[in-house]
């Protein structure tokens, strides 16, 4: 036995001790890199030497160098980045459209109540033309308010539609990165060992990606990894990469939806099915909290213009002849639409076959929501299925012409197909096409058409208390008489015309609190409300406001202020097609205030929530492969000494072959 | 086995915890100085929808104190010149005994008659006075301008009776009912036709102006007369007392009105805003919390076995 396997195990221990200082400085060198494995150099002893004394050691090898790694802590990771860009992504934008919810003065509540308070102004000085002014100038503010709301929520949608553009860029070209390392391993796969880094930076590349869109992966035998997204869309497959594309959304075209460009044919995915990601944030965003806020101002604009106007069309303005011209109605109001998928039925020239449409019947009565139309699915004839796209949906059977929570629904003959769809909404556009109509102070109706006076020689304590307007007065030259024929309130009425010919007459009960005519009995269309008690032989007398009266007159203006009070928003339908329930104007903002104010609320929590974590699994993960820089130092010292101690053993080596030489050569 | 701490992760968890104790510490500043704990609605949504109810009574309490005040100006006026009809009243009363004076003579009687015919003109242009800004203080529920005026047939009133309301927190009186003041007073003698302040002193007045009418015919024209000068006089007196109670009631309601928006002011600001101590307190402990992180972090950060290690 001579010096040289001594010779060879210092060597050999040498180069592993090298070995391992050049994978723990590679660690140092690569500390703060993102996605970088720490490595491990995997030393192994080598297999004894036999000899009739029994096996000797021969020293040590370099097996491999390994990363630290494990995979399922990484996936996990991935994920939970996912689901926390999601919900960053949902509440960065919620914080935005929150702002077009602003509370207190710089709110649409506080600029609607101030509109409808100003009607008590004209209320006090109904002939006054500044008053008028200052109305009209409230009607404007309303409209205005109205508009930039709108406005503010097409911008954010504008802003939904180029974040998803970027995203979609970016989701593309980390594809591609995938495709290509995909295609650097699969080269490399022969070769037996694994080409660490470039599996470092795939991971990498993977997770980037899932920050804008949830994946799942299966590995392939030839090292290459498959990326799915939206439960098994192939993104990646080997070294080729599917490409998305941001288009209009089939079921309603001013939104984005993001489609799989599949060899050229576009497939849409399902949002709900995306999982997590930014992309999937904004998608969830832009499909229901900016629908929602969208149609709860859109709600309030239509309520409140629709009722204004109501009420104004029942009044006479100060127009020559006065009383001679129909009241004009204050506000535009932003149409129903009845949107067609991209996907129904198109005749030759392209152009739908079928369509809806919509008129609202009772502004009073719209919902916030969307709804959904497509034929009956058991195919019956001139039976629809409508889907009020509410949490939690609800789902009606309705024919054409019918009406739906204060709207009207016409359906086209020929009808729709089977497949056709149609995305009905009937508040969206409300608030973008609202607008003052009126230019000119006189066409506001502050004077009521009928004027109601108890006779002045009534023993009875009954004084006017209000008279309202149902409708304009269909016998607009009509006098209606009511005489109390006895104490408990029993009256006869009759309508006589100029000539005092009797048009219509009956007899009613008054009672304490309830108006006259009690409904739904009419006369000429008013409802008259007495303040104190008749007596038997007391008479009222509603008739026509004279025209030289309708500049004193504050009977509407009077009407236009109960509004403040008046249930006009969001009724509830009920079976027999009538509504009840409903909220002031004011009570309609502050809780569209508060649902969007819960939204960014709840969206705040899962977002710090998710954040967490994601940072927990991140840390979990980069526990494990993370590069910890005083291990390294330590490590560096502990591999230093090895290669120091493996040097001294070649040095004993050599020694021993000196000695030898020496020994020989004496 | 515990942990790996990676190197590179620690910094990134020091400084995201840096940076969001500065967000913090930036929001409490912003409290602060904005005095507001709900400046957005997500800060607290149903302190939010409360904020914007109390903000709603507010802004309606202005818009009542507004109608009150609208009426109450009217109402003084009302007041005021049924007080200077009720002097004129007088004065016509004290005429009308002069003209029962034996002594007098057609003359001396024409002469009442004259003073009369101003006092009753006086009266018409009281009855057709406005507020100053066009409303006829007796327009009751719209008029013609002027509401009163002199026909062959005396004095008639072209308006609807009744009162023009204004909507404050209850409905208070624009207007008097002209009609029911100055034309309806009751008759003294039962089952007579009403009285008019105008055909009284209009009957007077051409009474006084006969020539030749003898003792008991004046007589009579004295007693009927002061007899009705006195109903009509009464009927306006209760014009004045109705117009003075809505001004007491005016003022009682004034009270109520700045009650309920002193009470929607209250409501507002229990709902937003801050609770100034709590959020001094809050303020100084985010800023300890800072000053700790800052210095842990320039502490922690020097240490490294590198250090340790010399060349």
């Amino acid at each position: 036995m001579g010096a040289s396997p001594l010779m060879s195990i210092g060597l050999r221990a040498m180069a592993a001790s090298y070995a391992s200082m050049q994978t723990t400085s590679h660690n140092i060198a690569n500390a703060s890199v993102a996605g970088y494995s720490r490595q491990e150099a995997q030393l192994a002893t080598s297999a004894g030497q036999y000899t009739g004394a029994g096996f000797f050691g021969k020293g040590v090898d370099v097996t491999t160098v390994t990363r630290a790694h494990d995979e399922f802590l990484t996936r996990a990771a991935a994920t939970a980045t996912s689901l926390s860009a999601m919900d960053a992504a949902r509440q960065d934008r919620l914080s935005q459209l929150e702002s077009v919810f602003p509370t207190g003065e710089g709110g649409l509540g506080y600029t609607v109540n101030q509109f409808l308070n100003s009607m008590s102004d004209l209320a006090s000085r109904p002939g006054d033309s500044a008053t008028r002014q200052t109305v009209l100038a409230n009607a404007q503010n309303v409209a205005t308010m109205f508009n930039s709301a709108s406005n503010q929520l097409d911008s954010i949608q504008a802003g939904v539609s180029s974040d998803l553009r970027t995203s979609v860029s970016q989701v593309n070209g980390l594809a591609n990165s995938i495709a290509q390392v995909n295609q650097q391993i699969a080269a490399l796969n022969g070769l037996g060992q694994a080409p660490n880094d470039l599996l470092d930076q795939r991971d990498q590349l993977i997770n980037q990606l899932s920050s804008l869109v949830q994946v799942s992966t299966v590995p392939a035998d030839d090292g290459s990894l498959g990326v799915f997204i939206s439960g098994g869309q192939r993104l990646v497959l080997g070294n080729q990469a599917a490409q998305l594309q941001v288009t209009q959304d089939a079921d309603d075209p001013s939104r984005s939806a993001i489609a799989l460009n599949d060899n050229g044919t576009l497939r849409q995915m399902d949002s709900g099915t995306l999982g997590g990601g930014s992309i999937a944030g904004l998608l969830r965003f832009q499909n229901d909290d900016l629908v929602q806020g969208r149609n709860l101002i859109g709600q309030l604009a239509a309520a409140v213009g629709s009722a204004v106007n109501q009420q104004q069309m029942l009044g006479v303005s100060l127009q020559q002849p006065l009383g001679g011209v129909a009241s004009k109605p204050l506000f535009a109001i932003g149409a129903p639409q009845a949107v067609p998928a991209t996907t129904n039925t198109k005749d030759g020239s392209g152009a739908y076959v079928a369509s809806v449409a919509l008129t609202v019947t009772d502004a009073s009565a719209l919902t916030a929501a969307n709804y959904e139309l497509r034929a009956d699915p058991g195919g019956a004839d001139g039976v629809y299925q409508l889907t009020r796209l509410s949490t939690p949906p609800l789902v009606m059977s309705i024919a054409s012409g019918d009406v739906v929570d204060g709207m009207r629904i016409d359906i086209s003959d020929p009808p729709p197909s089977a497949t056709d769809r149609f995305l009905l909404k009937p508040v969206a556009q409300a608030a973008a096409g609202m607008a003052a109509l009126l230019q000119d102070p006189r066409d506001l109706a502050a004077a009521s058409p009928l004027t109601a006076t108890a006779t002045s020689t009534n023993t009875g304590t009954a004084a006017i208390a209000s008279l309202t307007m149902n409708s304009l007065p269909p016998e607009a030259a009509g006098t209606a008489q009511i005489s109390f024929t006895g104490d408990s309130g029993d009256y006869t009425w009759q309508l006589v015309d100029d000539d005092n010919n009797v048009l219509s007459s009956g007899t009613g009960t008054w009672q304490a609190g309830q108006p006259i005519p009690t409904p739904p009995d009419d006369i000429n269309g008013f409802s008259l409300n007495l303040a104190g008690v008749p007596r038997d032989g007391d008479t009222l007398t509603v008739a026509p406001t004279q025209a030289a009266y309708i500049a004193t007159n504050n009977g509407n203006a009077l009407a236009l202020t109960s509004l403040r009070d008046a249930a006009l928003v969001g009724k509830a339908t009920l079976a027999d097609g009538s509504t009840s329930g409903g909220v002031t104007a004011t009570d309609a903002y502050a809780s569209a205030l508060a649902d969007i104010g819960v939204r960014v609320q709840t969206a705040n929590t899962a977002a710090k929530t998710s954040a967490a974590m994601a940072s927990q699994a991140g840390d979990a993960a980069s526990a494990v492969s993370g590069v910890n820089l005083d291990e390294e130092a330590a490590r560096l010292i502990q591999f230093q000494q090895s290669y120091q101690a493996a040097a001294k053993v070649l040095q004993i080596a050599q020694s021993i072959f000196e000695t030898l030489l020496q020994t020989t050569s004496s | 086995m515990s942990m790996r701490i990676t190197s590179a992760k620690a910094y990134e968890t020091s400084i995201g915890n840096l940076q969001s104790r500065q967000q913090d510490l930036a929001d409490a500043q912003n409290k602060l100085t904005s005095g507001k704990r709900v400046t957005v609605a997500s800060d607290d949504p149903v302190a939010a929808a409360r904020a914007e109810r109390a903000l709603a009574a507010m802004v309606r309490s202005e818009a009542d104190q507004r109608a009150l005040e609208a009426s109450r100006n009217v109402t003084t006026q009302t007041e005021s010149a049924l007080g200077d009809a009720g002097e004129l009243m007088q004065q016509a009363r004290e005429a009308v005994i002069n003209a029962g004076n034996g002594s007098y003579s057609d003359s001396d009687r024409a002469t009442l008659a004259t003073s009369l015919k101003g006092i009753r003109d006086q009266l018409l242009a009281i009855a057709n006075r406005t507020d100053g800004a066009g409303t006829y203080l007796f327009g009751g529920q719209g008029t013609q301008a002027p509401p009163f005026v002199d026909t062959p047939a005396g004095v008639v009133y072209q308006g609807a009776g009744g009162q023009t309301m204004v909507p404050s927190s209850e409905s208070l009186p624009m207007t008097v009912d002209g009609g029911q003041t100055w034309l309806q007073a009751p008759n003294p003698v039962d089952g007579q036709p009403a009285l008019s302040v105008f055909s009284v002193l209009d009957g007077i007045i051409g009474d006084l102006r006969t020539p030749g009418r003898g003792g008991d015919a004046i007589k009579a024209t004295v007693s009927t007369g002061l007899s009705n000068v006195d109903a009509v006089a009464a009927n306006l007196l209760a014009a004045r007392t109705t117009a003075g109670s809505t001004l007491n009631r005016t003022d009682s309601l004034e009270n109520q009105i700045s009650a309920t928006k002193l009470a929607a002011q209250t409501e507002r600001s229990n709902a937003e805003d801050l609770d100034m101590v709590q959020a001094i307190s809050d303020f100084q402990n985010q800023q300890s919390g800072y000053d700790a992180a800052l210095k842990t972090y320039a502490t922690v950060q020097h240490l490294s076995l590198f250090q340790y290690l010399s060349a």
